[in-house]
């Protein structure tokens, strides 16, 4: 998994938990996590600023997605932060924090799109350059000729995801990129487990259909 | 729909790591034996692989920093007002009680003991009453007022 940041290392502990060492470090992220979180609702100002560092990529990622334009992405993660700020006295230690945050922002996004782009909340859209977000951004740490293959891939996967309509877009980067289990993306979608099954599947087969029948034999790996 | 397109919807949720362990066991008794939906399965895996390795992308320094200074103002303003109103509150039931207890002992003060016992409105009660509901309204507005400075500085900032 491509991560970057402490986010990343905290989410690569959380998910590939196999051996007493991964679990351990697993728990202590999670205590770590309730730890800022309990602080945070203290009034913590320390407290705000690490859980902004952890989650940063992870929330502006989503928000990528789900709007399509870095401005506006950028400006929505702001406003999610000042909404952290204002909601955390109301937020129910017991419940998920990372979904607690991700429904948020999910909250202004949809919101925002209402108000500027209400077309864009169900019709697929295509960037008119062909060129995606996530193919700007750099691919880390590869060999150059297998880093420009794979960030070509990437791109056209990019693409692809972008032209699928909000529902299916934000469902995959919640279970691919967010690695979010399906409760926790019922919880942040406030869906039943079965509308997110049903809606994972199709956008993986639609997301399929795309790319095969814009890049046909394009291998994914 | 036969067993076997059954089986091929759920591939799809097999890749995608969500299928519950009974299905995940039904799916793979049945790719043991079918070539075709093994074939499909890694199909599926290689786009989930791919949407797994999509690029990070990261906000830039500045909207970072940025985000962080607002929301750490708006935290300390929000506990800053969490705490003036603590702080108004007590001291509206600290007056309150002040405010009922001086009257009886007032009455005990100017009458005596038994004057406490002789209920009934005198000129002094009504003076002494006059005196505490327009202290109240005095105290109230002000209230308002600086309430309603402090928003517009709020709105401006």
């Amino acid at each position: 998994m491509d991560m970057i940041g402490g986010t990343g290392s905290f989410r690569l502990k959380m998910h590939s938990a196999t051996g007493l060492g991964d679990s351990a470090a697993y728990w202590e992220g999670r205590v770590a996590l309730e730890g800022d979180v309990a602080r945070l609702r203290g009034g913590d100002l320390d407290a705000l600023s690490t859980l902004l560092t952890r989650y940063q990529n992870r929330l502006y990622r989503y928000l990528l997605r789900l709007v399509r334009e870095p401005a506006e992405a950028e400006d929505l993660f702001q406003q999610t932060w000042l909404r952290v700020a204002e909601k955390i006295r109301q937020f129910d230690p017991q419940r998920n924090f990372e979904a607690w945050l991700f429904t948020l922002a999910r909250n202004l996004a949809i919101d925002h799109l209402r108000r500027i782009r209400p077309e864009s909340l169900d019709q697929p859209a295509g960037d008119p350059t062909g060129e995606t977000a996530a193919a700007r951004l750099p691919s880390h740490e590869r060999p150059p000729i297998e880093g420009i293959l794979a960030r070509e891939r990437a791109g056209r996967l990019g693409t692809a995801l972008e032209t699928l309509p909000l529902t299916q877009r934000e469902v995959l980067t919640l279970r691919f990129e967010e690695e979010m289990k399906l409760e926790e993306i019922a919880e942040v979608l406030d869906a039943p487990l079965s509308t997110v099954k049903t809606r994972l599947r199709r956008a993986l087969e639609r997301l399929r259909m795309t790319l095969e029948t814009q890049y046909p034999g394009e291998s994914w790996q | 729909m036969n067993g076997h397109e059954k089986i091929r919807e759920l591939l799809t949720l097999l890749a995608a790591g969500v299928l519950e362990p009974r299905e995940e066991k039904q799916v793979l008794d049945h790719l043991r034996t079918c070539e075709a939906c093994s074939a499909e399965l890694e199909d599926w895996k290689l786009l989930a692989g791919g949407l797994r390795r999509l690029p990070t992308p990261q906000p830039r320094a500045v909207v970072v920093e940025r985000a962080r200074a607002q929301a750490q103002i708006r935290l300390s303003e929000e506990f800053e007002h969490r705490w003036n109103r603590s702080v108004i509150v007590g001291l509206i039931v600290f007056a309150w009680v002040l405010t009922l207890l001086s009257w009886p002992l007032v009455r005990l003060l100017t009458g005596g003991l038994l004057g406490l016992l002789v209920p009934g409105f005198s000129h002094a009660w009504i003076v002494f009453g006059a005196f505490t509901t327009s202290v109240w309204l005095a105290g109230g507005a002000a209230a308002v007022l600086l309430s309603m400075q402090h928003r517009r500085e709020r709105r401006l900032a």
